[in-house]
């Protein structure tokens, strides 16, 4: 059954590129990304307590969150969200593994604290004194389309806004033999199920069984600065809003499931697109 | 004025900022006897245990959570300084 969800907010954080503006101008090829990178954005949301143990992963993920809805013009607090990373926080992971190891009474509680895959969506939740439900997606390859499958299905289900997170970040250690990433990529959406003054783009979904599933592949110069990251299943979409032009997409939500997008410009205003 | 730290107290002050990602203090801005605590530098129970863990890590002696006298030894960074100069193991 086809479905009909409309994006209100937008925002984009990775070293090279700090918003959803140089991301969108780097897509369609106006902007040439420095060679030079941010470490990391700083969460200026959290108290100084949470701020100074917010990971990169938590740390990416709320910049982004945060400029999403601001974007939409709405209060963070009333927005029940999805938070999708691949692999949590790596690098997090891989200490406290190291520690267990070598030395398991050693383990630090912060950092405990910290490699729990939803430690984004907590963070966010106590930073922006948010009540409203959150769910918290990992799904391997197919984590951004699985996750995206999950927001734009609860935004036409409740009938309200969601905010879906998407981020992950650069794999360390030993585990990143298996689970790789490279670089913090993290980008965030506002989905609602009507349109807004604020609304950019129209997307009408459904899915499908396809045993010979083909996804969208990313093909902007965003590729190849970004393509490393466990995230980057995340690209076709983004260009697409970038691009600001009617297209089709196609995502893998599992190896035979696919998320079928169709995306059409919106300037804004309340009148939805026949 | 703050007090002068000692040199222990400096290697101290340093481990305290690593170990806490302290954003906005330098070590030698934490004066040696001002609690460390509660008011001024802003650290809490959790901020006690990584502390704990660091230190049984960089002088090789165990502090325990259950230790009666943690209010005092860990009251400033004289106090604490002074508490891993007698237990010391490195």
């Amino acid at each position: 059954m086809r479905q009909r969800i409309f994006v209100d907010g937008i925002a984009f954080w990775s070293p090279q590129l700090p918003s959803w503006e140089h991301a969108r101008a780097a897509c369609n090829g106006d902007y040439r990304p420095p060679t030079t990178a941010a470490a990391r954005p700083t969460p200026t949301l959290l108290a100084p307590t949470e701020r100074r143990r917010a990971p990169d992963s938590v740390a990416v993920a709320l910049e982004v969150a945060a400029r999403a809805c601001e974007q939409a013009e709405l209060d963070p607090a009333t927005l029940c969200s999805v938070f999708a990373s691949t692999h949590g926080d790596l690098a997090v992971t891989d200490s406290v593994c190291e520690t267990l190891a070598k030395t398991p009474l050693l383990t630090s509680p912060t950092k405990f604290h910290n490699s729990v895959h939803n430690a984004a969506a907590g963070y966010w939740t106590i930073g922006v004194q948010c009540l409203r439900p959150y769910t918290a997606v990992s799904a391997w390859h197919y984590t951004f389309a699985a996750a995206l499958l999950e927001a734009a299905t609860q935004a036409v289900v409740q009938q309200e806004p969601i905010l879906y997170v998407a981020y992950d970040i650069a794999a360390r250690g030993p585990l990143g033999t298996m689970a790789q990433s490279a670089g913090l990529l993290g980008t965030a959406l506002v989905l609602a199920p009507g349109p807004s003054n604020t609304t950019i783009a129209q997307l009408d979904w459904f899915t499908r069984h396809n045993a010979a599933l083909t996804a969208t592949a990313s093909d902007s110069p965003l590729t190849p600065i970004l393509a490393g990251n466990a995230m980057h299943g995340c690209l076709p979409l983004l260009e697409a809003l970038a691009a600001g032009s009617h297209r089709n997409l196609s995502l893998a939500v599992s190896a035979q499931l696919e998320l079928a997008l169709e995306l059409r410009p919106h300037n804004g205003e309340n009148t939805q697109t026949p | 004025m703050p007090a002068t730290q000692t040199q222990t107290e400096q290697e101290l002050a340093a481990l305290i900022v690593q170990a806490l990602n302290l954003e906005t203090v330098a070590p030698g801005d934490i004066d040696p006897e001002q609690p460390l605590f509660g008011e001024g530098l802003g650290l809490d129970s959790i901020d006690a245990l990584e502390l704990a863990l660091e230190i049984s890590k960089r002088y090789g002696f165990q502090m325990r959570s259950d230790d009666e006298n943690n209010r005092q030894i860990f009251a400033s960074l004289r106090a604490l300084a002074s508490h891993i100069a007698a237990h010391r193991a490195q």
